[in-house]
């Protein structure tokens, strides 16, 4: 039996190997192109959007397959720019922000309209708000409007408590508040928003009898006072009239507006929903608000969108439809590509043995930085790597430009913001850097190795930590370091593990330290991951929610947080709320640029890569760009017939002028150019 | 006869429950829930999907509640995919995985069945070791290596063929081959060996001796016997077919039932990995039972007790 299983081994691996070697002889697609290029004659797109999407209601899934369906059927307040992201109207054609960048009033065009013909107004918008934050939704994506006064409270059950006729507020528990300014007319809503804040408790009994009890001045104030739950009403949204909405926010936060492109915030038909209950998103009541509406839905095969004649900008929507397939095979996606049956496919799709082969197709391949950074957490609570010292010794000895080249198309990543996404931060950051260097009188030859590869250093740096590396014969060995305590964690996928035995070889190379591997099944991973239930590394990959450095730099921020380092530290905490406090937009990224620095100090990652976007698009679709999220506002795309017009040379797309896309933009844009002279 | 299957029949039902009971107990022990996600949701939020889940009940009560639910045949609504019932999921992906099974199987039954038989009958000759070798090369061949080969040669050298999606007869032909592939090499083997072991006993040997032609020894008299290998194999292959083969379906982007379980358990979406376990349990209680019954009539020899 034993030898019949091994002969059928052998078997299989000399057909795979002859598999393989077959498709290494494919001719490159026959020219130009790779594989069949004709534009389709019905002026629908193709593409292949990932994975199922696990619902059509934009408030539930916050991903980012999803988002890219959401964006096709939902519009928001703003929308995000094709190019880079940034916030452009949408169905607010303009806004205003106060002095603070803590409140802002958006005026609504008056022509916006659900896809069933009802118009959308400002009271819709505090509807989805609400609906959003209310805990029965139960949206993975709340954290990202916690900005917005009281949603936290509502968002996560908390009470107010009344004494009395008055509320407590949480100045008196929990220090000075300085009030933020205000814009637009004043209201009873308006007054209650901008009185000092409320103080705000557990709702959970249990939980506020704890919370009391570490507090005796708070349990003596509280004694006898009634708890009244926070409600969606008290969130700080307000409808002024039916085409002016206010957002009033608990903090300055000047990428709000950025934010208010996500999924999350666009807005939900009230009428489907009060009819519909949880059915609403079934295809037949099913209600839109973006430039398409849903046609077709059959799961793991095609969701197909159609044109919204209903839509308020129909006139500039180019595509009569979309068609989005499910797949998440990269090969079976690149198959598909190949023969013409798509095309374009989302971001991270080209598998890592064909990236050499499709490169060379340079009127198709898109292969930008992305706001996506992959970095291995440190559990920074649990010995050895409770010590700084080798946390920086494990950061230093990865050489991360060889990294990159074996992964063929990632950047470098030496901190916690990924460099070439934010090119004003990056600048702020440089100063900063240069700022230190001169505080703490290092030449400049030394600081370049600062934070860099720098295989002595790190010896040096683990011997200094009590772990002394020896050299041994052509390399060396550290004998003293608990391998067997410490591993790598990873969840099982061929690209992750690839990248684990790339790092682990550096280490054993650099180190003399032999780090295990311990693959696991997502889930698992993420559970142990998320309670910092590991010794050594964690794998994480973190892709940003909106086009500002705070999005990743935040990652550390309170406890618990996304970091997933164990690491917690009021006065970073505190830099970051002064720089966000700040309202001068260099500045605030110098202070930002601080705060990383500090973080980075305390080195609880090893920061990796950058990602790359790694996705294609047939020359013929244009209006489509590689932007730092792959996030596709498919108004603007369009399927060119004459191939003299073509996309050419994609490295260079976004710097390339497109009239058709420019004007439409320069449109959108006028309303609020307008508005703020 | 009638009792045999009745008996059958009564058995399939509690053994279902074991095997919902056993997944269910699985389930439970592997880390990690449906709601976990990249990012972590604020311990309020996860509170509030806990309680509307009713997974902050004991876990006798989740599991009665559970039982409860199945037992009328209710296995409520995926936990990932709102508002869509298992029932309905499960519905709606079985006739791809179906179609694509049940034509693959036929064609590997036409392939294999010929084959062996001819390959048994011209023991030794160079058909039957071209043949044999053919069906070890099938065996050997993984779906993941035979599928991608084909679609190399009929999609992207004679550009003949779709590479992958549901999209008409011509996008069925590559998944249905592919399938077949494996499947035929099985049945030409378990035919041959089953052929050759007849051809050789008593009765056949009578059945010349009365001076039958080859034609009436072979067709009313060996391929019975010589088909009870292939019979019994039937059974499970089919409900295996019919369950969704996660390979194919993942390499030709077919939207089957075996797709969405896989996306199931990695999503630990509780009801809907229930729901398909169940099914296919049953599914193959029911084939080896059609199985049973079908050796009667192969082989007059087998009685029912």
């Amino acid at each position: 039996m034993l030898r019949h299983r091994i002969g059928r081994m052998r078997n299989a691996f000399a057909l795979f190997a002859i598999g393989v070697l077959l498709s290494a002889c494919t001719p490159p697609g026959g020219g130009r192109y790779f594989g069949k290029t004709v534009a389709p004659t019905d002026n629908v797109l193709r593409y292949v959007s990932g994975s199922e999407p696990e619902t059509l209601d934009p408030h539930v899934s916050s991903g980012q397959p999803e988002a890219r369906v959401y964006m096709a059927l939902y519009e928001g307040l703003v929308e995000y720019g094709p190019k880079d992201l940034q916030p452009i109207p949408a169905i607010a054609q303009s806004w205003e922000i106060s002095a603070d960048v803590d409140e802002f009033v958006f005026h609504l065009r008056d022509n916006a309209k659900f896809s069933d013909g009802t118009p959308i107004t400002a009271n819709d918008f505090v509807y989805s708000f609400r609906r959003g934050f209310a805990p029965a939704t139960i949206s993975s994506s709340t954290e990202l409007g916690f900005f917005i006064k009281y949603a936290e409270g509502f968002n996560t059950g908390q009470v107010f408590v009344r004494k009395g006729d008055s509320f407590l507020l949480a100045r008196d528990f929990k220090g000075e508040e300085k009030l933020g300014s205000t814009i637009g007319p004043e209201s009873a809503f308006h007054t209650f928003q901008h009185s000092p804040t409320r103080l705000m408790l557990d709702g959970d009994e249990k939980k506020r009898a704890k919370q009391l009890d570490a507090d005796p001045k708070l349990k003596a104030a509280v004694d006898g006072a009634e708890f009244v739950p926070v409600k969606g009403e008290d969130i700080g949204v307000e409808a002024i009239d039916d085409h002016t909405l206010r957002i009033t926010l608990r903090q300055s936060a000047p990428f709000f507006v950025g934010l208010l492109a996500h999924q999350f915030f666009r807005v939900v038909p009230r009428q489907a929903i009060d009819k519909w209950g949880k059915d609403w998103t079934k295809p037949k009541n099913i209600v839109s608000s973006g430039p398409f509406r849903l046609k077709e839905h059959r799961p793991y095969d095609a969701l197909v969108l159609e044109k919204d004649p209903n839509y308020w900008d129909a006139a500039n929507v180019h595509l009569d439809g979309i068609a989005l397939y499910p797949i998440e095979e990269n090969s079976t996606i690149l198959n598909l590509y190949k023969a013409g049956s798509i095309d374009a496919f989302l971001n991270h799709s080209v598998v890592t043995s064909w990236i050499g082969e499709v490169k060379n197709y340079k009127d198709e391949y898109l292969n930008f930085p992305e706001g996506s950074t992959a970095y291995y957490s440190m559990n920074i609570r649990k010995a050895p790597f409770d010590n700084v010292k080798v946390r920086k010794a494990f950061a230093m000895a990865v050489d991360r430009v060889a990294l990159s080249n074996f992964r063929i198309i990632t950047k470098p990543l030496y901190d916690i913001t990924p460099a070439g996404i934010f090119p004003a931060y990056d600048k702020a950051r440089e100063k900063i850097s240069e700022e230190v260097r001169k505080e703490r009188g290092v030449p400049p030859e030394e600081w370049a190795k600062n934070n860099k590869f720098d295989a002595d250093g790190a010896r040096k740096m683990l011997t200094d930590a009590g772990f002394p590396v020896e050299k041994s014969g052509d390399g060396f060995v550290c004998p003293t370091f608990p391998t067997d305590t410490v591993s790598l964690m990873f969840n099982t996928n061929e690209s992750n593990k690839s990248v684990a035995e790339f790092v682990q070889a550096q280490w054993k190379q650099n180190l003399g330290v032999t780090v295990p591997l311990k693959s696991q099944e997502f889930k698992t991973f993420l559970k142990d991951r998320h309670e910092v239930n590991y010794t050594g590394f964690a794998q994480s990959l973190w892709s940003g929610d909106y086009m500002d450095p705070y999005t990743f730099i935040s990652l550390h921020y309170g406890y618990p947080n996304n970091g997933d380092s164990g690491f917690n530290d009021p006065k970073f905490n505190k830099m970051l709320d002064d720089a966000n406090a700040e309202l001068d937009a260099t500045k605030r990224f110098e202070m930002l640029a601080r705060a990383e620095f500090y973080l980075m100090e305390q080195q609880p990652s090893v920061p990796l890569t950058t990602n790359a976007t790694n996705w294609m698009k047939k020359p013929y679709v244009k209006g489509m760009y590689p932007n730092p999220g792959t996030l596709l506002p498919w108004k603007f795309v369009y399927i060119e017939r004459d191939p003299a017009k073509w996309d050419t040379d994609v490295e260079n797309i976004l710097s390339h002028s497109d009239p058709q896309v420019d004007k439409q933009l320069q449109d959108l844009m006028s309303t609020q150019k307008a508005a703020a002279k | 006869m009638l009792s045999f299957i009745l008996r059958r029949l009564l058995v399939i039902i509690p053994m279902a429950l074991v095997v919902v009971t056993l997944t269910w107990g699985l389930i439970r022990v592997a880390p990690g829930n449906f709601y976990t996600a990249e990012k972590k949701l604020p311990p309020a939020v996860e509170a509030t999907i806990r309680k509307k889940y009713g997974l902050d009940k004991p876990w006798y009560t989740q599991y009665g509640i559970m039982m409860s639910n199945i037992i009328r045949g209710d296995f409520g609504d995926s936990l990932k995919y709102q508002g869509q019932s298992v029932n309905e999921i499960i519905w709606r992906h079985l006739p791809y995985s179906a179609t694509i099974g049940i034509l693959g199987y036929l064609l590997a039954l036409l392939l294999g069945l010929s084959a062996g038989t001819v390959a048994a009958l011209r023991q030794n000759s160079s058909f039957d070791y071209g043949s044999m070798g053919l069906a070890m090369l099938g065996l050997s061949i993984p779906n993941f290596v035979l599928g991608p080969l084909f679609v190399l040669i009929f999609s992207f050298w004679f550009y003949l063929l779709p590479p992958a999606r549901w999209n008409g007869i011509s996008s069925l032909i590559l998944p249905v081959c592919t399938l077949a592939g494996i499947y035929a090499a099985y049945i030409a083997r378990l035919t041959r060996a089953g052929m050759l072991e007849v051809m050789r006993s008593d009765y056949i040997r009578t059945a010349r001796a009365k001076g039958l032609s080859d034609w009436s020894v072979l067709l009313r008299h060996a391929i019975r016997g010589g088909l009870i290998p292939v019979v019994s194999f039937t059974g499970p292959a089919l409900a295996a077919l019919l369950a969704g083969t996660v390979v194919v379906e993942k390499v030709f982007a077919i939207p089957g039932l075996g797709n969405v379980f896989i996306q199931a358990v990695f999503n630990r979406d509780e009801p809907l990995i229930l729901g398909v376990v169940a099914f296919l349990s049953i599914m193959i209680m029911v084939f080896n039972l059609i199985v049973d019954v079908t050796y009667g009539f192969l082989d007059p020899r087998i009685r029912y007790e």
